[in-house]
């Protein structure tokens, strides 16, 4: 079985219709772009394909030999690139890395994602799934990248890359297909009918900019040290400092706390007062602080921080894996802030949030910053910057 | 006098050594003291059944696999909380044994003497040939490198249970032993609550030795001198107090713990 | 609730089922088990409710606290040697010296990393060797004849056997309640123990707020000693902490780690000691019994709620 045959899959996750009816065939060969925004189903999808999840409906007819590079690195820090290698049962492998005796914690994150690839190459698979893979790589990374893709789609395997990347998929994929909502909306078309095809709305323009820039945005691909600033930042801020932390459910929210009790740690502000403020969907103050939705939990955690009034504040990736509602009520409430007079750093990897919300933009390289630029500037080079050049 | 000192030392060191590997894979095991206490009155039992010191040392090992199992069911399969359940292992261990202890007071089982083994090997055998046997396991052979990754992160392997599992085996094997070697060698008999500690005091060890058999060997026999001076100090100095001489070891081991600071990185997936 | 009344099913179960094996009728045995006297029961009670609450507060913290026996010893050392000041300084100086004895364990664990469920565990050995020293050398009884002490003049009024450490020990049991569940302390301590590093990201000083909690841990413990020389033995011996220290972690286990759960909890922990040694006495079953039945509810609880603390 060489092809990739989806046919009629649903998944749904409680209530949460996650893959809705899709159908897809797939040739060996082709390089196909799988684009989406956060949550329209493109992973899920693909770990139908992969055998990691069964769909609820349909069928998916797959080669045999499926290597599936994921987000989530799946590597063991502590061993060395050889031992890993070794530990995925790879053989030799096309791509290489000088000096497999290096141990994992010590590679970049660019060579760690490279590792990964070897991994699942060197089993030659007839399907090869990777996932947003160029968001943690520099653009000359990604174009080594797209040039092993193609030598691979050459010899006939068949290449689903998952991203939400318009211009690279667009650099490399055969086919392009768009999801969203669970749902296949879209194949082909130009970066223009595909980026609306993705979204459903049309980001907010022309936000008057605060001279001097109240909104700081950090912009940079993950992994080029943007936790030590952040922690830096917080130590140094005077006054008194709101965090809003790159990872929710591990830094963020107690899940095993109500609501009402995660709040109490910071502020005196009455729960349902703040519950009511900020939006937050939930039927009581005494509800877990994990039972709540991602969206709600980054509201609960602005309401937290914000009603102190903090004269700083460092909001770290704040919208990562958020709808577009929850997305815009974040943006809005940190506009507002700053409005009143707090400093924001907004550290972000997504260049469109950086765009939105930035006064002032900096990128952030290997863990050091560039000069402030204004947005205009920032068009122009933070490509360039992001990558080192 | 170090022979001495490494000999009587014997046991702790093969419980350092099979707790390693246990921690490697990624499972704390408090229960190592109960395992042995278990394993020291199943020898006893079995050998003054069999009239056979070997035969007491197969018991031995199958009192240590009965609270292994124990432990494993509710640690590996069930994912139960391990320091509450190592803690629960060894309150089983010593209701059990003294329960049996009492029960059995009567029939003098534990009052006759116990057969002990013609010869012993065993400090070759333990301090030398086991250790380079389970290095050669751990660092050289595709088991012990998806083991040692069970360790660090255990989404790289498929099969973490049974690599566990076979942890937990070997180190009840070797716990079996050393509980048996406790009651048959280097005392005469069981008992109540006379590993006194040895678990802990291996944990410790355990950590002392960074994870690595070198490390158990070298703690192992450092502590096992420690200990030797107390019982020297003890005859020669009638001054010195018996009991607070008694509380050396345990002081000595928190110093041990004292000694790692924070430079000591334990496998990465440890105890979660 | 339903995790608890199971683990007591099968405690109960386990002990028809030895008596069974020597030859007892179940019913027989379930009734000395269950039937000791109120007085004893209550007196056991006592001990077990702080060491009870001492988990509770060391595990809500996210500390593994394995030392009450050896600051339950402590706090009976120094209850013993500030009797001379009063019945006030001695309860003082024993809830002082439990916390203290605990906070080597977190200063250990603060300085050098050291993990505190081993370290505590140690001290426990250390202090039943300290208590063994002191009962054989310098605080032993004049007479020197036994190892232990003279026996103290002052003591805990009581009515009958029952002392007033009862009142105290409720009183504490209510106070923990409080406090972490109407205090901003008691939120930060529970919020260090769900989350330690939400908690830090939330402003909360980890590592000063589990000083705290092994402190309060710690005399809790310490306060069980000194109430329990001051209320039922009057004089120090080996063996003094019998137990009581481990104790606790069944008790507070069973309790889901609720404060006032404890209470009940303790008491039917003190009712099976009492029945225990009942037990021994009349059946000839040896009260090490009480010790399986409690890893037999700390292995029921944990394997029904997979989680254990916090």
């Amino acid at each position: 079985m060489t092809r990739l045959i989806i046919a009629n899959v649903s998944k749904s996750f409680g209530p949460t219709r996650a893959v809705d009816d899709v159908s897809l065939d797939v040739q060996p060969g082709e390089i196909v772009g799988l684009v989406g925004e956060n949550g329209a189903g493109k992973t899920t999808l693909m770990r139908i394909a992969a055998g990691e999840l069964a769909a609820d409906r349909g069928v998916v007819e797959a080669p045999s030999a499926i290597g599936f590079v994921h987000q989530h690195f799946v590597l063991v820090n502590a061993f060395t690139i050889a031992e890993n290698l070794a530990l995925a049962g790879a053989a030799a492998s096309e791509i290489e890395l000088p000096d497999e005796s290096r141990l994992v914690a010590d590679l970049s994150i660019g060579e760690k994602a490279k590792l990964e690839l070897m991994k699942a190459i060197s089993r030659h698979p007839s399907l090869l799934i990777l996932d947003e893979p160029t968001s943690v790589l520099a653009p000359t990374e990604a174009a080594e990248l797209f040039a092993v893709m193609r030598r691979l789609a050459a010899r006939g395997t068949i290449i689903v890359f998952i991203s939400h990347k318009i211009p690279e998929v667009l650099e490399v994929a055969t086919r392009v297909v768009v999801m969203r909502g669970g749902k296949i909306v879209a194949e082909g078309g130009t970066a223009e009918e595909i980026a609306s095809a993705m979204v459903e709305r049309r980001r907010p323009d022309g936000w008057p900019r605060g001279v001097p820039p109240r909104i700081v945005a950090i912009v940079g691909v993950a992994g080029n040290g943007q936790s030590e600033l952040a922690a830096r930042l917080r130590r140094e801020a005077k006054g008194r400092v709101a965090a809003i932390p790159e990872d929710r459910t591990r830094d963020g929210i107690i899940a095993e706390m109500t609501i009402a009790e995660n709040l109490a740690l910071k502020t005196k502000t009455s729960p349902e007062k703040l519950i009511a403020e900020y939006n937050i969907k939930a039927h009581s103050p005494k509800q877990k602080a994990g039972s709540l939705s991602g969206g709600n939990q980054q509201k609960l955690i602005l309401a937290r921080e914000l009603d102190r009034h903090p004269d700083t504040i460092v909001a770290s990736e704040p919208t990562r894996g958020l709808d577009a509602e929850s997305t815009r009520f974040v943006h809005d409430r940190l506009r507002a802030a700053a409005a009143n007079g707090a400093k924001v750093f907004l550290i972000t990897s997504d260049l469109d949030e950086a765009f939105a919300l930035g006064d002032a933009i900096q990128v952030i390289y290997r863990g050091r910053l560039s000069e402030p630029m204004t947005p205009e500037e920032a068009a122009a080079r933070a490509g360039q910057l992001m990558a080192g050049l | 006098m170090i022979l001495l000192a490494i000999t009587a030392a014997t046991p702790l060191l093969l419980a350092v050594l099979g707790e390693t590997i246990v921690q490697r894979s990624g499972i704390i095991n408090l229960g190592i003291e109960g395992m042995m206490l278990t394993a020291a009155m199943t020898a006893v039992l079995a050998a003054q059944g069999a009239h056979s010191a070997a035969i007491g040392f197969l018991g031995g090992m199958a009192g240590a696999a009965i609270a292994g199992a124990i432990f494993g069911v509710c640690a590996i399969e069930l994912r139960a909380d391990q320091i509450v359940t190592g803690v629960a292992v060894n309150l089983l261990a010593l209701g059990a044994t003294g329960f049996v202890y009492r029960e059995l007071e009567q029939s003098a089982v534990f009052v006759r003497s116990v057969p002990r083994l013609g010869f012993d090997a065993s400090v070759p055998l333990a301090w030398i040939v086991l250790p380079a046997l389970l290095a050669l396991l751990l660092w050289r052979t595709m088991f012990g490198l998806r083991l040692r990754a069970c360790g660090e992160n255990p989404e790289a392997v498929p099969s973490v249970r049974a690599h566990r599992w076979t942890a937990l085996a070997i180190e009840s094997a070797l716990t079996g032993i050393a509980g048996a070697h406790l009651a048959l060698m280097l005392s005469s008999g069981f008992a109540e609550n006379m590993v006194a500690g040895r678990g802990f005091i291996a944990l410790s060890i355990v950590i002392f030795g960074r994870w690595k058999f070198k490390g158990a060997i070298l703690g192992t026999a450092l502590f096992g001198i420690a200990a030797a001076a107390q019982y020297a100090l003890q005859a020669m100095n009638r001054g010195i107090e018996f009991h607070l001489l008694l509380a050396l070891p345990y002081v000595a081991t928190l110093l041990i713990l004292c000694g790692i600071a924070g430079r000591v990185r334990p496998p990465e997936a440890l105890g979660k | 609730m339903t995790r608890a009344i199971v683990a007591v099913v099968a405690a109960l179960a386990l002990v028809a089922g030895i008596g069974a094996l020597f030859g007892h009728a179940p019913g027989d045995l379930l009734s000395i088990l269950l039937g000791g006297s109120l007085d004893e029961t209550i007196l056991k009670t006592v001990p077990l409710l702080l060491t009870g609450l001492t988990i509770v507060v060391a595990f809500r913290a996210g500390v593994w606290n394995i030392g009450g026996e050896g600051q339950f010893i402590a706090g009976a050392l120094a209850a013993f040697v500030a009797a001379r000041f009063g019945i006030v300084a001695a309860l003082a100086a024993s809830v002082l010296a439990g916390a203290a004895w605990a906070s080597i364990a977190s200063l250990l664990r603060w300085w050098r990393n050291a993990p505190e469920v081993l370290t505590t565990i140690l001290l426990n050995f250390i202090a039943i060797n300290l208590l063994g020293w002191c009962v054989n050398g310098p605080l032993q009884e004049a007479g020197a004849r036994y190892p232990q002490t003279e026996a103290l003049s002052v003591a805990l009024p009581a009515r009958g056997e029952v002392h007033a450490g009862v009142v105290i020990a409720v009183a504490v049991c209510v106070a923990i309640w409080w406090l972490l569940y109407r205090t901003d302390e008691g939120l930060r301590l529970r919020a260090t123990g769900f989350n330690p590093s939400a908690a830090r990201f939330a402003g909360i000083d980890v590592d000063a707020q589990i000083f705290r909690a092994m402190a309060v841990s710690g005399g809790c413990a310490g306060l069980a000693g000194g109430i329990e020389l001051l209320g039922v033995t009057h004089r120090l011996f080996e063996r003094f902490a019998a137990g009581y220290g481990y104790s606790g972690i069944a008790v507070a286990l069973l309790a889901q780690l609720h404060p006032l759960a404890t209470l009940v909890s303790a008491f039917f922990f003190g009712a099976l000691a009492t029945g225990a040694g009942e037990l021994q006495r009349s059946a000839n079953i040896s009260a090490t019994v009480a010790t399986l039945i409690q890893a037999v509810v700390i292995l029921t609880m944990i394997l029904f709620g997979r989680r254990s603390r916090a």
